[in-house]
């Protein structure tokens, strides 16, 4: 009897594949965790197979990356605010060119935001010209961190000379490196031709949007530390 | 290459973990024999670089691989009713820089000791975006991959248990990643963090680096063990015959022991810089870290209350993880107490209690998971028989090896725990005996695991324990599309037992309410 039964279910497995006919049951209301419930939603379908899911992963990805400073942070607090340190800490000038950098890249933000308006109006030329400019500024930005590390390197600061200029060589070079992965996202995004059925560029766009304003704000809180910390 | 199926990623991580776990343990009795020679713990060099070695294989690619990315990969998107993971690239990367870490940490104890040292730190690094990419992929994969009724409260407590430790992980391998960074730029920029990557310089700078890394490794432990809570419950409630006690509060408590063991990283350094009132903080967090404990132990133990349990080699090891967990856990207890852990805790002591807790508790939910998939893995099920001979072998002689280790760290440090001057020298005795034994059973295991992987046995029963969750409706072995194009739907939670449906005892979470009726 119980195999009998079984071979059923199994056979129904084959079916599971499907929707037994009937409307498909809700993946995200709160249906009591019991039995039969959630059949009253209109989920078309799973959603790992669409779009969100990349939207999903820049967010996680980003909560990593703000760990991940926020403990750079915290030793630089520490140490900064340590006994012995606390009123023989040699601070650092901060070279002028990281403020024209740091408008470089706020610019950055705002012409991209532009190039999303374009693309939302199906201006394809305007998007891409807006694109390549917003990836030229973020470029500009990158050659404008390396002149301000030569500008140092010229005064004798390097990042051995002592602990302020170690934390100011580790927090841009790492802010660097993750900005060098928003820029390739940039040009990837701005000029592969994306797979449709996978990712369509709106979205694209939209997910490269949201890491590239998140190094912006990253960028800011960096400075106001570097700046305020010394 | 770098693409990878989630199911080749699984077993590529358990073939890894396999590898790492016989390295380990042959590790460990090299370090036994040793001791039993010097009669005590020996301070030579090579001695300190074979105990990392151990340590570093064990956790990293034992108990922090096997459990979430190894049987993770591979049932997770299979338990949700997905085709694939939400991001296939980073699957087959995380495997790849795995691979290249454990190849990096294992030969760094062959190389000189500076250098040995540097290759150990980027093997490291290389596992923390390891881990990272994992914990995106699984995040995204359990929040965007869903099938059709799959809603969080019916998810599996394995997926919930998965999902909490994704979480976690992310957190806590940032932490790493970034300490890392900074000795990193010590060690070769020549940059003072650390002062200069000598570590014991500066009791201040030490401090630092004893903060990052435990505020990594104290909540690695609940990384490590979040996974092994999800899988003994579903083996609990799977082998009793009836529904989780109170799931939804399983899942708090899940999450619980996720949020409290992130904010108990000061527990263990009672001694350093920290400000003088932070033991109390800590040790108020890591007592509390006992309500989702006890909530989880009573939601086992209720589930198994007045059930008519089968007790199949899987449900042996989840029941073993009970007892390990509620022994282990108690030594816990007296760690957590500032006043009690700096008067009864030596390093024989924390060895104990680290290793019942961690270490065997989480290789017996390894373990026991691994004869529960087995069919589902490779088509065919584990000998019961050398199972459970096995499973009695390795309860005892864990037992016999760790619980006299709490007693002589009782000793030592009653006796003023002078260096170099060990007691209980027959205990120790007794202890290496137990553990050569305990070692050689597990000659069965390999045999019994090897053997059933290359048997040329074609799968009768799809279902032979007759569960609930998705994967046991798909073929065994899976097919390589899982689901096909048209993916499952979902009706009711993951532990439907007890209710009958002609001669069986459980509903399939997918079988529809129509589909019922006929059926009844």
């Amino acid at each position: 009897m119980s195999g009998t039964v079984l071979d059923d279910i199994e056979l129904i497995i084959e079916d599971v594949h499907g929707h037994n006919g009937g409307k498909p049951p809700s993946r995200d209301g709160d249906d009591g965790g019991g039995d039969d419930g959630g059949r009253d939603g209109n989920s078309p379908e799973p959603r790992g197979h669409g779009s969100r899911k990349y939207s999903t992963a820049v967010a996680v990805a980003m909560l990593s990356i703000v760990m991940f400073f926020m403990v750079l942070t915290a030793a630089f607090l520490v140490l900064r605010t340590e006994p012995q340190n606390l009123h023989t800490w040699a601070g650092i000038r901060l070279p002028r060119i990281l403020w024209l950098n740091t408008c470089l890249l706020m610019a950055s933000s705002a012409t991209l935001e532009l190039a999303r308006r374009r693309l939302s109006m199906d201006e394809s030329r305007g998007f891409h010209r807006m694109w390549a400019l917003t990836t030229a500024l973020g470029g500009l930005f990158v050659v404008g961190q390396v002149i301000a590390w030569r500008q140092l390197a010229a005064q004798g600061v390097y990042e051995t000379s002592r602990m302020a200029s170690g934390f100011f060589y580790v927090f841009t070079v790492l802010h660097a490196v993750h900005l060098l992965g928003g820029l390739c996202a940039l040009l990837y995004v701005g000029w592969h031709k994306l797979d449709a059925s996978r990712i369509g560029r709106p979205l694209a766009v939209e997910v490269a949007s949201y890491y590239w304003h998140f190094m912006d704000g990253l960028w800011l809180f960096l400075l106001a530390l570097l700046y305020f910390g010394q | 290459m770098l693409r990878c199926g989630h199911k080749q990623t699984g077993l590529r991580y358990l073939w890894l973990a396999l590898f790492s776990v016989v390295l380990g343990m042959a590790l460990s009795v090299a370090m036994r024999v040793q001791m039993a020679r010097a009669g005590s713990s020996p301070a030579s060099e090579h001695y300190a670089v074979v105990t990392l070695l151990h340590g570093s294989l064990m956790v990293f690619f034992v108990l922090t691989s096997a459990p979430q990315f190894g049987f993770g990969y591979f049932f997770l998107p299979l338990q949700i009713g997905a085709n694939e993971m939400a991001l296939p690239l980073l699957s087959g990367l995380s495997f790849w820089l795995t691979l290249a870490a454990l190849v990096g940490i294992a030969g760094s104890s062959l190389l000189p000791l500076r250098l040995g040292m540097e290759v150990w730190l980027f093997a490291v690094i290389c596992f923390c975006f390891a881990a990272i990419l994992s914990s995106v992929n699984f995040c995204t994969t359990v929040t965007d991959a869903r099938t059709y009724g799959m809603t969080l409260t019916r998810l599996p407590l394995t997926v919930w248990a998965w999902y909490v430790t994704a979480v976690l992980s992310l957190l806590i391998f940032g932490i790493l990643l970034a300490a890392c960074a900074l000795l990193t730029s010590d060690w070769f920029f020549g940059t003072q963090f650390f002062a200069g990557g000598q570590v014991h310089s500066n009791v201040a700078l030490a401090a630092l680096w004893q903060r990052w890394f435990w505020f990594f490794a104290q909540a690695e432990v609940y990384a490590a063990m979040l996974p092994c809570f999800g899988i003994v419950s579903h083996l609990i409630a799977t082998f009793a015959r009836r529904p989780v006690f109170a799931e939804r509060a399983a899942v708090l408590a899940l999450c619980g022991v996720g949020v409290v063991g992130f904010c108990v990283w000061g527990l263990h350094m009672f001694s350093s810089a920290l400000n003088p009132y932070s033991p109390l903080v800590f040790a108020q967090l890591a007592g509390s870290l006992g309500i989702p404990a006890s909530v989880l132990l009573a939601s086992w133990l209720l589930t198994l209350w007045g059930s008519e349990v089968r007790l199949t080699t899987a449900m042996l090891f989840a029941v073993g993880f009970i007892s390990l967990f509620l022994t282990g856990g108690l030594s816990g207890l007296f760690l957590a107490s500032r006043d009690v852990a700096v008067a009864a805790a030596s390093t024989d002591f924390v060895t104990g209690h680290f290793h019942l807790v961690m270490g065997v508790a989480a290789t017996f939910a390894i373990l026991g998971a691994l004869f529960f998939w087995f069919p589902k893995l490779f088509g065919r099920p584990m000998n019961e028989t050398l199972g459970k001979t096995h499973f009695w072998i390795t309860f005892a002689g864990v037992y016999c090896i760790f619980m006299p280790m709490h007693w002589l760290g009782l000793l030592d440090r009653a006796r003023g725990g002078v260096p170099g001057v060990s007691a209980g020298g027959a205990a120790r005795t007794f202890i290496t005996t137990a553990a050569m034994i305990t070692i050689a059973a597990q000659v069965i295991f390999l045999v019994n695991f090897l053997s059933s992987v290359w048997r040329k046995e074609p799968s009768t029963n799809r279902n032979p324990w007759h569960a609930t969750t998705l994967e046991w409706f798909l073929p065994s072995p899976v097919p390589a599309d899982d689901f096909g194009n048209r993916p499952p739907c979902i009706y009711r939670s993951a532990y439907m037992y007890g209710e009958r449906l002609g001669g069986l005892d459980f509903l399939p979470q997918h079988v529809s309410p129509e589909q019922l009726a006929k059926l009844r």
